[in-house]
């Protein structure tokens, strides 16, 4: 095994085990807590496959905004030490069926289609992704881009209204 | 780099996505709901960049999607999170089973 | 054996130049308590500290023995593993920026090119930002770990008050980005090196940038989290010895890594002002020197920040969170519309 296999069975062990921790764990604080770190495991991923870009974007907006807000709105309507209601043993038992089948049936598909690499070397750098995010033409993205930005802006005021306290009526 | 087997990266990503679905299945805190969404789109982010990385890498249509995936999911996570505050403001809980007036 | 076909004399330059750095970072941290005290005194007309060696030089020595002799409580009702967590995390995330800054030119020594930056990847100031916004996780992990409402509303402060003011943040480099046309902070800081300091392009971004980092850092007039009067003490009030040593460490680490940031980003880096470094040819001295340069400069920004601490009230919750939307987020984006106008034009 070379030092890369090693650190990405490293790296995949540590974002499982920390998704299955955030997702099991009953105490909301430490949840949050785990999936921040099995995102940041997921961007030392991306590390790993050189794509530091994605890497710095998954950082900045998942850890530094995403799970932030998470937090935030557990300080806002949670109790520190309250844990949360076991889930009922039948529903745990057909969760955990389903999601094992589903595993299972996906395991199947991927291993029967065997992916192969190309082998070439993957090119891209941030002048090339700007420039094609931004060009009006045949591979451009300069719709999504502009209908994305539009949608930003209509969460951002629905997010607004919808949080906004109504002023009270009487004086 | 080319050690490691596409499909084990697959197998991470899967994997990652059913235990978000494990989450989304038993939870029923919205807080945990909204993190086991987040668990499942950053499977499907990693599997459009692996798609790009090693099948396609004369092209960057996969990182695209990533980013905006990314974008969107700040805009969900930002309105899930006002919902959550005013839910709580009405029904001082944020257990998805004591919002039930819609239900009859 | 492929592990074997590393590198091995790269692998110890870099764990040398880890050493270092941190080493460097601590230190200066260190001192930087003993600055403060000293610049408090002489703002206030008083002497400061003067008892423990000549100028009172070891009394950050036995600051640190005093905390580390300190008992160590840990709260019964508190989180224990998110109480030790928060302080690391806060730590670290102070010193990780340091691993992206070019701390100098590249020296030429034992018939190696070492180039004083433990890092150069190509998204170092993406990089930058995205530490910086982890910054937050320690004031909000140790202030939910303490289970004490003081340190909750201080979390909460300080958490709304980083994300309001990354924003501006982030809007003042994207102008600084339009300018150099590059994300590498080695890029940067060729350019300044060879150029003008981008100062001189972005005198607003910077007056922006320099605003934020006094927020992201918790200074004074921006030290709502820890505002004593109305919250005892702040997000670390259930701390004590090495752990309440840790989060007031990280906050001179900050502010030095800022202050160095800063000068990276806007005051040309490790450049000497007014001297050609080319000029002198390949001698070792020309890195050291450059280093040195680099640390005046953050010690100058670190000075400016107490100057400001012991000069300037705090201000009230609404007018900070007034401050960062309505006044810094338009003016970062006016800021970016012109320079954008103006690089079109120039092109």
């Amino acid at each position: 095994m070379s030092a890369s296999q090693i650190i990405f069975y490293l790296i995949s062990a540590f974002i499982l085990g920390c998704g299955i921790l955030a997702m099991t764990t009953r105490k909301i604080f430490r949840s949050a807590i785990w999936l921040l770190f099995s995102l940041v495991g997921v961007a030392a991923l991306y590390f790993w496959m050189q794509v530091e870009f994605i890497a710095a974007v998954q950082i900045v907006v998942y850890v530094g905004g995403i799970v932030v807000l998470i937090i935030f709105s557990i300080f806002l309507t949670q109790q520190s030490g309250k844990e949360m209601p076991k889930p009922p043993l039948g529903r745990n038992i057909a969760a955990v069926l389903a999601v094992l089948f589903g595993f299972a049936l996906t395991f199947l598909l991927i291993n029967k289609y065997g992916f192969t690499d190309q082998g070439k070397a993957f090119d891209w750098s941030v002048n090339k992704i700007g420039t094609q995010m931004l060009n009006t033409g045949e591979q451009g993205f300069a719709l999504p881009f502009e209908v994305v930005s539009i949608l930003l802006l209509a969460a951002m005021v629905g997010c607004i209204v919808i949080a906004m306290r109504s002023k009270p009526e009487e004086k | 780099m080319s050690e490691i087997p596409v499909t084990h990266i697959l197998f991470v990503s899967t994997a990652l996505f059913f235990i978000g679905m494990y989450g989304l299945f038993t939870r029923r805190n919205m807080i945990t709901m909204l993190m086991a969404i987040e668990l499942i789109l950053n499977s499907v982010n990693i599997n459009f960049v692996v798609f790009n990385k090693y099948l396609y890498p004369e092209k960057l249509d996969g990182l695209f999607f990533t980013i905006f995936i990314i974008t969107i999911a700040a805009a969900e996570a930002a309105v899930a999170i006002a919902i959550i505050i005013n839910l709580y403001r009405s029904h001082h809980s944020i257990d998805v089973e004591d919002a039930t007036e819609m239900k009859y | 054996m492929h592990l074997l076909a590393i590198d091995w004399f790269l692998l110890i330059e870099k764990a040398i130049l880890i050493l270092l750095i941190v080493t460097v970072c601590l230190v200066t941290a260190m001192y930087a308590t003993w600055g403060e005290r000293k610049v408090a005194a002489i703002i206030q007309d008083r002497r400061g500290p003067n008892r423990a060696g000549p100028f009172g030089l070891f009394q950050p020595l036995a600051d640190g023995l005093k905390l580390f002799m300190k008992e160590e409580i840990i709260p019964n009702a508190s989180v224990k593993f998110l109480f030790v967590l928060g302080p690391g995390i806060a730590m670290v995330t102070a010193l990780m920026t340091s691993a992206v800054i070019p701390w100098g030119g590249t020296i030429h020594i034992f018939g190696r090119d070492i180039a004083l930056q433990i890092a150069d990847i190509n998204v170092g100031i993406l990089f930058v930002f995205a530490i910086v916004s982890m910054g937050v996780y320690g004031i909000m992990i140790g202030g939910w770990a303490s289970n004490n409402k003081f340190s909750l509303l201080a979390a909460i402060r300080g958490a709304s008050q980083m994300i309001s003011y990354e924003l501006p943040m982030g809007l003042a480099l994207i102008s600084l980005l339009m300018v150099t046309g590059s994300v590498r902070l080695g890029v940067f800081v060729d350019q300044q090196v060879n150029g003008v300091w981008n100062v001189v392009y972005q005198p607003l971004g910077f007056f922006i940038f320099f605003i934020c980092a006094l927020a992201e850092c918790n200074r004074t007039p921006f030290d709502l989290p820890e505002a004593e009067n109305e919250l005892n003490f702040g997000y670390h009030q259930e701390y004590s010895s090495m752990k309440l040593g840790f989060y007031l460490f990280a906050e001179y680490i900050n502010m030095f890594i800022s202050g160095v940031v800063m000068s990276t980003l806007y005051f040309g880096g490790y450049d000497i002002p007014f001297v050609n470094e080319a000029a002198f040819g390949d001698v070792w001295w020309i890195g050291a020197l450059e280093f040195l340069a680099l640390m005046a400069k953050g010690l100058i920004f670190v000075f400016i920040f107490m100057w400001i601490r012991w000069t300037i009230p705090r201000f009230r919750y609404d007018q900070l969170m007034d401050l960062g939307w309505k006044k810094l987020v338009p003016l970062a984006l006016l800021n970016m519309l012109i320079t954008a106008v103006v690089v079109l034009w120039r092109n």
